[in-house]
């Protein structure tokens, strides 16, 4: 049995020289999965009680120590996922004023990665089904839901959730549900009401936990159409605590009307991200596209806990694969999950005070990341992670990574439009259609004629209007976006 | 500082692309990037050839008529065309590259210009190029479209161009 060779440090997901504070974290994190009350798969209980044996040794500094001195010395383990950061310099410079650094981390899986069962799903489907999803869209979302119904497989776990300014179960979290019976559920869905996001994502937050024993990749899809008036603080709270109990979110809002500023954020949050659907015929598609996307999971997240240095300010985060999205800049930071083909990749953006480079060294970073990996019982020991670079009079010569520029090039798109943005808002339009023309030049020069036209278009209508249409703000963020993922 | 050779942006040090204009500031001189780009760039041609909408018809719609150079060349497969020339050092790819035609010393920007067809009638619109797009003698303003009719000559920076339109 695997539990024998392994060691209460291994069995915790510690370090070694992990602080009380680590060691009683890790041991909550354990019991919440696999705690007897909730499990359901046969081994379970036996390694609770491992958990349990643990703690109580490695929580007694006395008892701690002796078990220490007992410990043969620490074999490197190979992890399952393995990690390189890249940056866009070899050095900073001693200079008067700010600079710049980009910092590309790289997490993919490793050889031993392989030997990792891909772990089964527990997925909820929260749909909003508000009057305003009446028609076409409704139809279309029905459709979709009923196909992954028979997409599923035997070992994942299924619910959805219907909502409006109410929520409704529709089909309680189950495995290997009675297909026909539960489609005709779907089927009888009807729109009203309005939409409240929180009221949804609540209910499918309970259905979730209800089978989130730690085997499975646990995931909550919401799909709307709409804005939610009031809730947003509510919904984000809910957000962290879904992402605390290791449930990611996603989100898919439908045609032109929906908050994508909100739903970026509240994704944000667990590791998620939010997609942008233009027309109901291609629900389907996203939506099988989620669900392929969540059954190549390895590492359903990765938690990165950091603190920096003042004057080294992280000034932008952003996920450019496996789905793009922007992350906020702060501790902790879910960066969401790695894929079996596919590694994870973040690119950071600092901005340094010209103060701190009287240092022989600037870190601008300092943490720990800890990859969840659901397909193994025992977690992994966290990993230090350290950002810092050497500070020198002259410029180093070496051209940054070229994966670095690789990303950078397509993410500078994103952010022109992002500019364009921050640009409106502060009323300046003059400046932020000049912001839109420029994008559309680069777009031509890649070769997307139809984006180009409408960044020209939202330009004029900056001038002439004072504002973005709605869809065209939104093709234009999530169409540059989308640049990010495409294969050369 | 970093200035950006293109849009003159001033930009902090460190920084890889102009965050006004989005150009490469740096890590293009090494021989290395540069072969690859010239490489992506061959390879990207006739994919992005393959790509062009088929619902046009194939034949000739209009022509370019290079007034120095006494060359034709004949616009046709899609319904837009941009112009300008191919750089070594970026990956931009304009769909007709004046290169060969003293594009470099007439001023003409990487990309420069894009022409359009509507039905029967030709579009030129300026890409926002330092130098400038003119039209009889008239400097287009950028990122407009402007009707062209047959014989109309414009200018890329200096290089003179005539357009001939099949009627």
């Amino acid at each position: 049995m695997m539990a024998k060779e392994q060691n209460y440090y291994v069995i915790l997901g510690v370090d070694r020289d992990a602080t009380q504070e680590q060691i009683k974290r890790a041991y909550l994190e354990a019991a919440q999965r696999f705690h007897p009350d909730k499990n359901k798969l046969a081994g379970e209980t036996e390694i609770f009680l491992e958990v349990q044996r643990a703690y109580e040794t490695l929580s007694n500094p006395s008892r701690r120590a002796q078990y220490d001195a007992l410990l043969p010395p620490e074999e490197k383990r190979q992890l399952p996922v393995e990690w390189e950061v890249h940056y866009s310099r070899p050095n900073l410079v001693r200079l008067k004023e700010p600079q710049m650094v980009y910092i590309l981390l790289e997490i993919f899986p490793s050889k031993r990665s392989g030997e990792i069962p891909i772990p089964p799903l527990n997925v909820c489907l929260a749909l909003d089904c508000s009057t305003s999803m009446a028609g076409e869209k409704m139809d279309m979302l029905k459709a979709a839901a009923v196909n992954v119904l028979h997409e599923l497989r035997p070992q994942d776990v299924f619910s959805v959730v219907s909502f409006s300014d109410r929520a409704q179960v529709i089909i309680p979290a189950s495995y290997r549900p009675e297909k026909h019976r539960l489609e005709s559920q779907i089927r009888m869905l009807q729109p009203s009401g309005a939409t409240e996001i929180f009221q949804g994502l609540e209910t499918s937050l309970k259905e979730v936990q209800s089978s989130a024993d730690g085997t499975h990749i646990n995931h909550i899809i919401l799909i709307t159409d709409g804005h939610t008036y009031g809730d947003e603080p509510a919904c984000l709270k809910l957000a962290e605590e879904a992402a605390q109990k290791g449930i990611g979110i996603s989100a898919m809002g439908i045609g032109k009307e929906w908050n994508d500023v909100f739903l970026d954020t509240l994704c944000s949050l667990t590791g998620g991200s939010s997609k942008y659907i233009a027309k109901p015929e291609d629900i389907h598609a996203f939506l099988l596209n989620k669900f392929e996307t969540l059954s190549r999971v390895i590492a359903a997240d990765v938690v990165l806990e950091f603190s920096g240095t003042p004057g080294a300010e992280m000034t932008f985060a952003f996920r450019t694969q496996p789905e793009t999205g922007p992350l906020p800049a702060e501790s902790p930071l879910h960066l969401g999950a790695v894929l079996q083909d596919m590694p994870l990749n973040v690119l950071f953006e600092y901005r340094i005070e010209p103060s701190l480079t009287n240092q022989d060294v600037v870190t601008l970073l300092q943490g720990s990341m800890k990859p969840v990996i659901t397909g193994l019982r025992t977690p992994i020991p966290p990993v230090r992670l350290e950002f810092s670079r050497p500070v020198l009079a002259q410029a180093g010569e070496e051209a940054p990574h070229p994966a670095i520029v690789h990303s950078l090039g397509r993410l500078t798109l994103y952010r022109i439009q992002d500019k364009a943005r921050i640009e409106l808002n502060a009323g300046k339009y003059e400046l932020a259609a000049q912001h839109l023309k420029q994008l559309a030049t680069n777009l031509l020069a890649q070769g997307e004629r139809s984006l180009a036209r409408t960044a020209l278009i939202e330009a004029e209508n900056i001038l002439q209007m004072g504002g973005l249409s709605e869809e065209g703000s939104k093709a234009i963020k999530y169409g540059t976006r989308s640049l990010l993922m495409k294969q050369e | 500082m970093i200035v950006c050779p293109n849009c003159k942006h001033e930009n902090l040090d460190g920084s890889v692309f102009c965050f006004n204009c989005g150009s490469q500031l740096v890590g293009t001189g090494s021989l290395v990037t540069q072969n690859i780009d010239a490489e992506q760039a061959k390879q990207t041609q006739p994919i992005a050839g393959k790509n062009a909408p088929p619902s046009y018809s194939f034949e000739t719609w209009a022509s370019l008529h290079l007034l120095d150079s006494g060359q034709i060349l004949p616009l046709s497969d899609r319904s837009e065309f941009t112009l300008g020339r191919v750089s070594e050092a970026q990956p931009i790819m304009p769909d007709i590259d004046l290169t060969p035609y003293q594009a470099y010393s007439c001023g003409v920007s990487r990309l420069h210009a894009a022409l359009k067809r509507e039905g029967k009638r030709v579009f030129i619109m300026d890409l926002g190029s330092s130098n400038g797009t003119f039209l009889n003698g008239k400097r287009l303003q950028p990122h407009v479209e402007y009707l062209l009719n047959h014989s109309d000559i414009f200018s890329l920076g200096k290089l003179k161009i005539q357009i001939l339109i099949k009627k």
